[in-house]
Protein backbone atom coordinates (compact mmCIF):
# COMPACT_ATOMS: atom_id res chain seq x y z
CA UNK A 1 0.00 0.00 0.00
CA UNK A 2 1.36 3.04 -1.13
CA UNK A 3 1.16 6.40 0.75
CA UNK A 4 -0.61 9.51 -1.24
CA UNK A 5 -2.71 12.21 -0.38
CA UNK A 6 -6.12 10.75 -0.22
CA UNK A 7 -9.56 12.33 -1.27
CA UNK A 8 -12.43 12.42 0.86
CA UNK A 9 -14.02 10.23 -1.10
CA UNK A 10 -11.16 7.77 -1.62
CA UNK A 11 -10.79 7.83 2.32
CA UNK A 12 -14.77 6.65 2.43
CA UNK A 13 -13.55 3.80 -0.02
CA UNK A 14 -10.69 2.91 1.83
CA UNK A 15 -12.86 2.28 5.68
CA UNK A 16 -15.37 0.75 3.84
CA UNK A 17 -13.04 -1.83 2.08
CA UNK A 18 -10.92 -2.27 5.40
CA UNK A 19 -14.13 -2.86 7.43
CA UNK A 20 -15.53 -5.08 5.09
CA UNK A 21 -11.93 -7.85 5.07
CA UNK A 22 -12.39 -7.79 8.45
CA UNK A 23 -16.34 -8.41 8.69
CA UNK A 24 -16.07 -11.25 6.08
CA UNK A 25 -13.91 -13.44 8.10
CA UNK A 26 -14.88 -15.69 10.71
CA UNK A 27 -13.64 -18.64 11.74
CA UNK A 28 -14.13 -22.13 10.49
CA UNK A 29 -16.27 -24.18 13.55
CA UNK A 30 -17.20 -27.27 11.02
CA UNK A 31 -14.57 -29.16 13.06
CA UNK A 32 -16.93 -28.67 16.23
CA UNK A 33 -19.75 -29.64 14.65
CA UNK A 34 -19.00 -32.90 13.34
CA UNK A 35 -17.13 -34.01 16.24
CA UNK A 36 -20.16 -33.42 17.93
CA UNK A 37 -22.59 -34.55 15.50
CA UNK A 38 -21.08 -38.00 15.30
CA UNK A 39 -20.62 -38.19 18.87
CA UNK A 40 -24.25 -37.60 19.77
CA UNK A 41 -25.38 -40.30 16.24
CA UNK A 42 -23.11 -42.52 17.67
CA UNK A 43 -24.31 -42.69 21.27
CA UNK A 44 -27.95 -42.01 20.64
CA UNK A 45 -28.37 -45.09 18.09
CA UNK A 46 -25.90 -46.89 20.32
CA UNK A 47 -29.02 -46.08 23.27
CA UNK A 48 -31.81 -47.12 20.85
CA UNK A 49 -30.22 -50.17 19.68
CA UNK A 50 -28.82 -51.35 23.14
CA UNK A 51 -32.52 -50.80 24.85
CA UNK A 52 -34.96 -52.11 22.06
CA UNK A 53 -33.00 -54.80 21.31
CA UNK A 54 -30.73 -56.07 24.09
CA UNK A 55 -31.03 -56.57 27.90
CA UNK A 56 -28.14 -54.70 28.49
CA UNK A 57 -27.82 -53.16 31.80
CA UNK A 58 -25.84 -49.79 30.87
CA UNK A 59 -27.92 -48.78 27.00
CA UNK A 60 -26.57 -45.43 27.78
CA UNK A 61 -22.79 -46.75 27.56
CA UNK A 62 -22.31 -44.66 24.45
CA UNK A 63 -22.89 -41.22 25.71
CA UNK A 64 -19.51 -41.32 27.74
CA UNK A 65 -17.92 -40.14 24.84
CA UNK A 66 -19.20 -36.96 25.47
CA UNK A 67 -16.06 -36.62 28.20
CA UNK A 68 -13.85 -37.69 25.53
CA UNK A 69 -15.52 -34.97 23.28
CA UNK A 70 -15.59 -32.10 25.66
CA UNK A 71 -11.83 -32.44 26.51
CA UNK A 72 -11.08 -32.04 22.96
CA UNK A 73 -13.24 -29.30 21.97
CA UNK A 74 -11.40 -27.43 25.20
CA UNK A 75 -7.82 -28.68 23.98
CA UNK A 76 -8.62 -27.55 20.00
CA UNK A 77 -10.45 -24.72 21.26
CA UNK A 78 -7.71 -23.25 23.10
CA UNK A 79 -5.44 -23.79 20.66
CA UNK A 80 -7.17 -22.39 17.86
CA UNK A 81 -7.67 -19.01 20.08
CA UNK A 82 -3.31 -19.05 20.70
CA UNK A 83 -2.63 -19.97 16.90
CA UNK A 84 -5.05 -17.15 15.53
CA UNK A 85 -4.07 -14.10 14.00
CA UNK A 86 -7.23 -12.10 14.58
CA UNK A 87 -10.10 -12.63 17.13
CA UNK A 88 -13.38 -10.84 16.26
CA UNK A 89 -15.75 -10.10 18.81
CA UNK A 90 -18.07 -12.88 17.87
CA UNK A 91 -15.41 -15.37 18.97
CA UNK A 92 -15.85 -14.96 22.52
CA UNK A 93 -19.67 -14.57 22.32
CA UNK A 94 -19.27 -17.95 20.19
CA UNK A 95 -17.39 -19.71 23.25
CA UNK A 96 -19.93 -18.58 26.01
CA UNK A 97 -22.61 -19.60 23.73
CA UNK A 98 -21.66 -23.01 23.55
CA UNK A 99 -20.27 -23.13 27.32
CA UNK A 100 -23.36 -22.04 29.08
CA UNK A 101 -25.39 -24.45 26.60
CA UNK A 102 -23.20 -26.93 27.50
CA UNK A 103 -23.44 -26.36 31.31
CA UNK A 104 -27.09 -26.50 30.99
CA UNK A 105 -27.12 -30.06 28.70
CA UNK A 106 -24.87 -31.51 31.17
CA UNK A 107 -27.46 -30.37 34.29
CA UNK A 108 -30.08 -32.12 32.59
CA UNK A 109 -28.62 -35.05 31.42
CA UNK A 110 -26.70 -35.54 34.93
CA UNK A 111 -30.94 -35.01 36.84
CA UNK A 112 -32.35 -37.23 34.22
CA UNK A 113 -33.94 -38.88 37.00
CA UNK A 114 -35.50 -36.47 38.22
CA UNK A 115 -37.31 -35.99 34.88
CA UNK A 116 -37.97 -39.60 34.46
CA UNK A 117 -35.19 -39.24 31.99
CA UNK A 118 -37.44 -37.39 29.33
CA UNK A 119 -34.11 -35.51 28.59
CA UNK A 120 -33.90 -35.64 24.49
CA UNK A 121 -36.71 -33.05 23.96
CA UNK A 122 -34.92 -30.31 26.49
CA UNK A 123 -30.72 -31.14 24.87
CA UNK A 124 -33.07 -30.63 21.13
CA UNK A 125 -34.56 -27.24 22.48
CA UNK A 126 -31.00 -26.38 23.58
CA UNK A 127 -29.00 -27.43 20.54
CA UNK A 128 -31.86 -25.19 18.41
CA UNK A 129 -30.96 -22.53 20.31
CA UNK A 130 -27.30 -23.17 19.88
CA UNK A 131 -27.61 -23.74 16.11
CA UNK A 132 -29.69 -20.54 15.74
CA UNK A 133 -27.63 -18.33 17.42
CA UNK A 134 -24.44 -18.82 15.94
CA UNK A 135 -26.12 -19.57 12.17
CA UNK A 136 -27.69 -15.70 12.95
CA UNK A 137 -23.88 -14.84 14.30
CA UNK A 138 -22.31 -16.52 11.09
CA UNK A 139 -25.06 -15.33 8.63
CA UNK A 140 -25.08 -19.20 7.86
CA UNK A 141 -28.99 -20.60 6.64
CA UNK A 142 -28.55 -23.96 7.18
CA UNK A 143 -27.78 -23.61 11.05
CA UNK A 144 -30.49 -21.45 11.36
CA UNK A 145 -33.12 -24.37 9.09
CA UNK A 146 -31.50 -27.14 11.48
CA UNK A 147 -32.33 -24.56 14.64
CA UNK A 148 -36.05 -25.32 13.28
CA UNK A 149 -35.86 -29.08 12.85
CA UNK A 150 -34.19 -29.18 16.15
CA UNK A 151 -37.32 -27.40 17.47
CA UNK A 152 -39.97 -29.35 15.95
CA UNK A 153 -38.15 -32.62 16.86
CA UNK A 154 -37.93 -31.62 20.31
CA UNK A 155 -42.47 -31.46 20.13
CA UNK A 156 -42.34 -35.02 18.69
CA UNK A 157 -39.93 -35.92 21.14
CA UNK A 158 -41.73 -34.93 23.99
CA UNK A 159 -44.61 -37.52 22.83
CA UNK A 160 -42.68 -40.38 22.64
CA UNK A 161 -40.87 -43.16 25.04
CA UNK A 162 -37.28 -42.97 25.74
CA UNK A 163 -35.89 -45.12 23.23
CA UNK A 164 -37.62 -43.64 20.57
CA UNK A 165 -36.75 -40.11 21.54
CA UNK A 166 -32.89 -41.07 21.01
CA UNK A 167 -33.80 -41.81 16.98
CA UNK A 168 -35.12 -38.27 17.16
CA UNK A 169 -32.31 -37.20 18.35
CA UNK A 170 -30.29 -39.17 15.61
CA UNK A 171 -31.88 -37.54 12.94
CA UNK A 172 -31.96 -33.94 14.66
CA UNK A 173 -28.40 -34.24 15.18
CA UNK A 174 -28.06 -35.23 11.52
CA UNK A 175 -29.78 -31.98 9.98
CA UNK A 176 -28.64 -29.76 12.70
CA UNK A 177 -25.29 -30.06 13.13
CA UNK A 178 -23.51 -32.96 10.78
CA UNK A 179 -25.26 -31.02 7.35
CA UNK A 180 -24.55 -27.66 8.07
CA UNK A 181 -21.10 -28.88 9.67
CA UNK A 182 -20.05 -30.60 6.09
CA UNK A 183 -21.78 -27.52 4.13
CA UNK A 184 -19.30 -25.39 6.26
CA UNK A 185 -16.43 -27.50 5.53
CA UNK A 186 -16.86 -27.39 1.62
CA UNK A 187 -17.35 -23.42 1.67
CA UNK A 188 -13.88 -22.73 3.52
CA UNK A 189 -12.16 -25.48 1.39
CA UNK A 190 -13.72 -24.05 -1.80
CA UNK A 191 -13.51 -19.76 -0.88
CA UNK A 192 -11.48 -19.65 1.89
CA UNK A 193 -14.34 -18.20 3.90
CA UNK B 1 -10.18 21.76 -1.17
CA UNK B 2 -8.43 21.86 2.20
CA UNK B 3 -8.22 19.07 4.80
CA UNK B 4 -6.91 21.26 7.71
CA UNK B 5 -9.59 19.79 10.02
CA UNK B 6 -8.85 16.24 9.07
CA UNK B 7 -6.48 14.21 11.55
CA UNK B 8 -3.41 14.20 9.97
CA UNK B 9 -2.48 10.51 12.17
CA UNK B 10 -5.10 9.21 10.64
CA UNK B 11 -6.07 10.99 7.16
CA UNK B 12 -2.75 8.84 5.76
CA UNK B 13 -3.47 5.73 3.51
CA UNK B 14 -1.67 2.93 5.66
CA UNK B 15 -2.35 4.19 9.08
CA UNK B 16 -6.62 4.94 8.26
CA UNK B 17 -6.62 1.24 6.55
CA UNK B 18 -4.84 -0.14 9.96
CA UNK B 19 -7.52 1.71 11.81
CA UNK B 20 -10.42 0.75 9.87
CA UNK B 21 -9.35 -2.81 10.39
CA UNK B 22 -8.99 -2.80 14.04
CA UNK B 23 -11.78 -0.67 14.90
CA UNK B 24 -14.05 -4.03 13.45
CA UNK B 25 -12.19 -6.87 15.16
CA UNK B 26 -11.13 -6.93 19.33
CA UNK B 27 -7.54 -8.05 18.05
CA UNK B 28 -5.01 -8.63 15.42
CA UNK B 29 -2.12 -9.88 14.83
CA UNK B 30 1.05 -7.89 13.13
CA UNK B 31 1.02 -10.40 10.35
CA UNK B 32 -2.89 -10.23 9.62
CA UNK B 33 -2.87 -6.41 9.33
CA UNK B 34 0.15 -6.71 6.92
CA UNK B 35 -1.58 -9.05 4.50
CA UNK B 36 -4.65 -7.04 4.68
CA UNK B 37 -3.33 -3.72 4.04
CA UNK B 38 -1.04 -5.19 1.48
CA UNK B 39 1.83 -2.96 3.53
CA UNK B 40 5.47 -3.57 4.19
CA UNK B 41 6.57 -5.18 7.28
CA UNK B 42 9.31 -2.14 7.60
CA UNK B 43 6.37 0.50 6.99
CA UNK B 44 3.66 -1.09 9.04
CA UNK B 45 5.91 -1.19 11.62
CA UNK B 46 6.52 2.52 11.47
CA UNK B 47 2.92 3.28 11.16
CA UNK B 48 1.66 1.38 14.03
CA UNK B 49 4.56 3.18 16.34
CA UNK B 50 3.19 6.67 15.51
CA UNK B 51 -0.38 5.34 16.23
CA UNK B 52 0.43 4.07 19.28
CA UNK B 53 2.09 7.28 20.67
CA UNK B 54 -0.86 9.15 19.69
CA UNK B 55 -2.77 6.54 21.82
CA UNK B 56 -4.95 5.24 19.49
CA UNK B 57 -3.85 1.87 19.66
CA UNK B 58 -2.25 -0.53 22.25
CA UNK B 59 0.75 -3.14 21.06
CA UNK B 60 1.63 -5.62 23.35
CA UNK B 61 4.80 -7.86 21.89
CA UNK B 62 5.08 -11.08 23.25
CA UNK B 63 6.63 -14.69 22.56
CA UNK B 64 4.97 -17.88 20.94
CA UNK B 65 7.63 -20.69 21.62
CA UNK B 66 10.37 -18.36 19.94
CA UNK B 67 8.62 -16.82 18.01
CA UNK B 68 7.66 -12.87 18.50
CA UNK B 69 4.03 -11.71 18.13
CA UNK B 70 2.68 -8.65 18.11
CA UNK B 71 -1.11 -7.71 18.92
CA UNK B 72 -2.96 -4.93 18.40
CA UNK B 73 -6.04 -3.40 19.61
CA UNK B 74 -7.79 0.17 18.79
CA UNK B 75 -8.08 2.23 21.92
CA UNK B 76 -11.57 3.64 23.12
CA UNK B 77 -8.91 7.26 21.95
CA UNK B 78 -8.89 5.52 19.14
CA UNK B 79 -12.21 4.85 18.55
CA UNK B 80 -13.30 8.71 19.24
CA UNK B 81 -11.08 9.79 16.85
CA UNK B 82 -12.04 7.46 14.19
CA UNK B 83 -15.72 8.59 14.62
CA UNK B 84 -14.40 12.17 14.61
CA UNK B 85 -12.30 11.25 11.52
CA UNK B 86 -15.90 9.81 9.61
CA UNK B 87 -17.66 12.53 10.58
CA UNK B 88 -15.48 15.56 8.93
CA UNK B 89 -15.43 13.12 5.47
CA UNK B 90 -19.08 12.71 5.90
CA UNK B 91 -19.43 16.73 5.97
CA UNK B 92 -17.32 16.73 2.94
CA UNK B 93 -18.96 14.34 1.06
CA UNK B 94 -22.47 16.14 0.92
CA UNK B 95 -23.57 17.02 -1.81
Amino acid sequence: MEEKELTPQESMELIQSMIGKARRRYSDNSFFFLLWGWIVIIASLGHFYLSTFTDFEYPFIGWSLTIVGAIISGVVGAKRGKKSQVKNYTDEMYGWLWFSLGMAMFTIVFNGQQIGWNTVPFILLLAGVGTAVSGAMMGFKPLKIGALVFWILAFVAFRQPENYQMLIMAVGIAIGYLMPGYIMKANFRKHGV
Amino acid sequence: MGFNQLDPLLHSQLRLAVMSLLISVETADFVYIKEQTESTAGNLSVQLDKLSTAGYIEITKQFEGKKPKTTCKVTQKGVDAFDNYVKEIQQYLKP
